[in-house]
């Protein structure tokens, strides 16, 4: 069976909805007329994973604000605050979320989270969601003492939040935790017990159902902690290939890997050659039978057409890299 | 400069609604009305002449050539009238904003498309398609107008070749590159490009502006501090270095809105800036808004340390005026807020200056600004705070004498 293929993120609006959007916030526009564009484009970008043949289909979380929004809003303890923080080294931004209490799992609206409503039906829904390290270092925490205290009542009300989505039928749930190999906000780059903290946390948060996770690493090199990652209990681990040492990958393993071969940050749409070219030299060298192909962070850094087209590249490089198996 | 603590614009003011529609379409006299406002405010004597001509005007690039020549008029004068030693170019009232103004400009380049900032924030972003080159002068029409009208000194802000490159697809870059690897593919894409920037679009740009008679150049490197990796800075630091060879103008560089860590990676890096006389810097956005010359006070300012540990030996632009929203408290004497704005007082101005000058240890390398350009302010705001800031260096300037 030729490759997956998966959303890895929020999908971009389109200049339509865009623009829409910007005359909503002078007040020239309803919400309505908002929301209108916003369902028909969720719409057509599940078409779109269809034709291109996604076995797990996402939303595109055309609605989220940033990648940490609608998982503040559902915990007790944390404010949003009006403080937007660069999201690493983008010129994206993301309201920090405030940790002013003990943290647990506040009120759930699966709908803050994704568009139940044009799932229902679907093929293995799949949702992207903050890795619990992740969001623990993107806030600003002004309550625990203990910082693995604080990183341990975020991965338990984070299982409850999945425990809620899983109700509405979601079966393939992405962390992504950036955080776990790159971190250009700190001076001194996390430490190995700090990495001991961040896994004992994703496997707290994924231990009712492991086989339904997905660890999405980006932005940074993956392979100091790679033989780590694969010894988590999930489903697959991601890697960015456009920040990692390739040559520096050897541990061969039986876990799906999601390749993002795909640079979201960059316009050019990679060659379809060229993509299972290099998925096929890498699953040589790791001796790995299973992998996804998916863009390596979210695709709302590049103008939507441009996000199509790469989605429509990684189709095509599926079939060519099953063809020469 | 011999006066202590001399005051600078730092960048951009708000457009006004003339301005902007008068680029479009037909003015009418009524359309005018805020302009003759400020005409007496700003002492504009020919408004009248001016207006007339702009509004009977049929042929669309005169009017907008008029439009524009006018509105830089302005600018200068709202900046002279508040007390501003050092009036850029009149609130580079010629220019789009900072990245569009430049990529359109350059041959090789379109704009993509918006991308996602956050909430209902987009912005648009340039590509390139292939190798690039500058198409025509950017800034060099607009230095023409300033230079006809300014009464004080200017400098003239551009946007640096490092920002410009990390604001933009890389696209061609990309794609031409050899390595198999798509990190070094993408690495030798990036350094490339970079170089192109330089060679082929600032570079000649400073030279028109140099030969045009600009004394004074301020290089605007938002960017810079978004990727504090030794890699990326070294990249940055060949940049600046390679820009400013040859050239004999004063070079500042104005960086704003760090990561948590970017001031002290920057000041790292800040003494291998060859030429670079000045590092106008964002601080007062981080400061607390009560007097007062303790450190407790001036909280904001600490990072300024760094720089001086690190033996940066030039002059600091420093923001003692908040350009964004402000939702905070405002302590007694320390200023005013108004809506969504805080109007410093004279007294905090001043508080900043002196505390400043105590980490730096020479008040003649110290020059006040606001944090960033003004443009999100309106003009009553930008001229108030312009005025406090004025008054607050001239207390600051008291103290020493």
């Amino acid at each position: 069976m030729s490759p997956e293929i998966q959303l890895a993120g929020i999908h971009p609006r389109s200049e339509k909805l865009i623009e829409l959007t910007r005359s909503y916030e002078r007040a020239k526009t309803s919400w309505s007329q908002v929301e209108v564009q916003f369902e028909q484009e969720t719409k057509e970008l599940v078409k779109l994973q269809k034709s291109l043949g996604f076995r797990h289909i996402s939303d595109g979380a055309l609605g989220w604000q940033d990648q940490l929004r609608p998982i503040s809003r559902s915990l007790k303890g944390v404010e949003s605050g009006t403080r937007y923080s660069r999201w690493f080294d983008t010129n994206t931004f993301y309201q920090k979320p405030i940790v002013v209490g003990k943290i647990s799992a506040g009120e759930i609206d699966p709908n803050d989270f994704l568009r139940t409503e044009l799932l229902t039906g679907e093929r293995s829904p799949k949702i992207t969601l903050p890795g619990p390290y992740t969001f623990s270092q993107l806030s600003e925490d002004k309550h625990y003492e203990n910082y693995p205290d604080l990183l341990s009542d975020i991965a338990i009300a984070e299982r409850e939040i999945i425990k809620r989505l899983r109700k509405e039928g979601v079966s393939l749930f992405q962390l992504s935790e950036p955080c776990l190999v790159y971190q250009p906000y700190r001076e001194l780059f996390r430490n190995e017990s700090e990495v001991e903290l961040a896994l004992n946390a994703i496997r707290s948060v994924v231990k009712d159902n492991p086989e339904e996770f997905v660890v999405q690493t980006y932005f940074g090199d993956v392979a100091p902690i790679f033989p780590k990652l694969l010894d988590l209990p999930v489903r697959s681990i991601g890697i960015d290939l456009f920040e990692t040492n390739v040559s520096s990958l050897s541990e061969q393993t039986s876990k799906t890997l999601v390749l993002g071969v795909v640079d979201s940050r960059e316009s050019y749409v990679e060659d379809p050659y060229w993509i299972a070219d290099t998925a096929r030299k890498l699953s040589e060298q790791l001796d790995v039978q299973n992998l996804v192909f998916a863009s390596n962070s979210d695709l709302k850094f590049v103008p939507q057409g441009i996000a199509n087209q790469k989605l429509e590249a990684l189709s095509k490089a599926s079939q060519l890299f099953e063809a020469s198996r | 400069m011999s006066k202590l603590f001399p005051v600078q614009e730092i960048g951009s003011l708000a457009k006004p609604k003339w301005r902007t529609k008068g680029l479009r379409q037909p003015l009418s006299s009524q359309d005018l009305s805020e302009a003759e406002e400020w005409a007496e405010k700003l002492g504009i004597d020919d408004f009248h002449d001016r207006a007339k001509n702009i509004v009977k005007t049929c042929d669309e690039k005169e009017r907008a050539k008029e439009v524009l020549e006018l509105s830089t008029l302005y600018g200068l004068r709202l900046f002279e009238t508040a007390g501003v030693d050092n009036d850029g170019v009149g609130g580079e009232q010629q220019r789009v904003e900072m990245y569009e103004h430049v990529i359109k400009a350059v041959q090789g380049m379109h704009l993509l498309g918006h991308v996602h900032s956050f909430d209902y924030k987009y912005f648009n972003k340039g590509v390139a398609e292939s190798k690039i080159s500058r198409k025509h002068p950017i800034y060099a029409p607009e230095f023409s107008d300033v230079k006809k009208y300014a009464q004080r000194a200017v400098k003239v802000p551009i946007t640096g070749p490092y920002t410009l490159m990390d604001w933009s697809f890389s696209g061609y870059y990309v794609q031409k590159q050899g390595a198999s690897s798509p990190k070094t593919r993408k690495i030798e894409a990036k350094r490339e490009f970079l170089q192109d920037i330089v060679e082929q679009v600032v570079r000649p740009e400073i030279r028109d502006l140099v030969n045009a008679g600009a004394s004074w150049i301020q290089i605007d490197e938002p960017a810079v501090t978004t990727h504090p990796e030794p890699q990326e800075m070294e990249l940055f630091v060949e940049a600046w270095n390679e820009t400013v060879r040859g050239f004999s103008c004063k070079f500042s560089d104005h960086t704003c809105y760090p990561s948590e860590i970017g001031y002290k990676v920057l000041a790292e890096y800040a003494p291998k800036l060859d030429k670079c006389d000045q590092l106008a810097l964002e601080f007062a956005n981080r400061d607390t808004s009560r007097l007062g010359v303790d450190e407790s006070s001036r909280e904001g300012y600490s990072d300024l340390k760094h720089f001086v540990d690190a033996g940066f030996s030039g002059e600091f632009g420093l923001g003692v005026a908040h350009v964004h929203d402000f939702t905070g408290n405002v302590s007694s004497g320390a200023g005013e807020a108004v809506g969504r704005d805080l109007i410093e007082s004279p007294e905090l101005v001043r508080d900043r200056l002196l505390y400043a000058t105590k980490i730096v240890g020479n008040p003649a390398k110290i020059w006040a600004n606001p944090d960033c350009g003004l443009r999100t302010r309106t003009w009553d705001v930008s001229f108030a705070k312009l005025a406090n800031l004025t008054k607050g260096a001239e207390l600051a300037r008291e103290t020493f004498e």
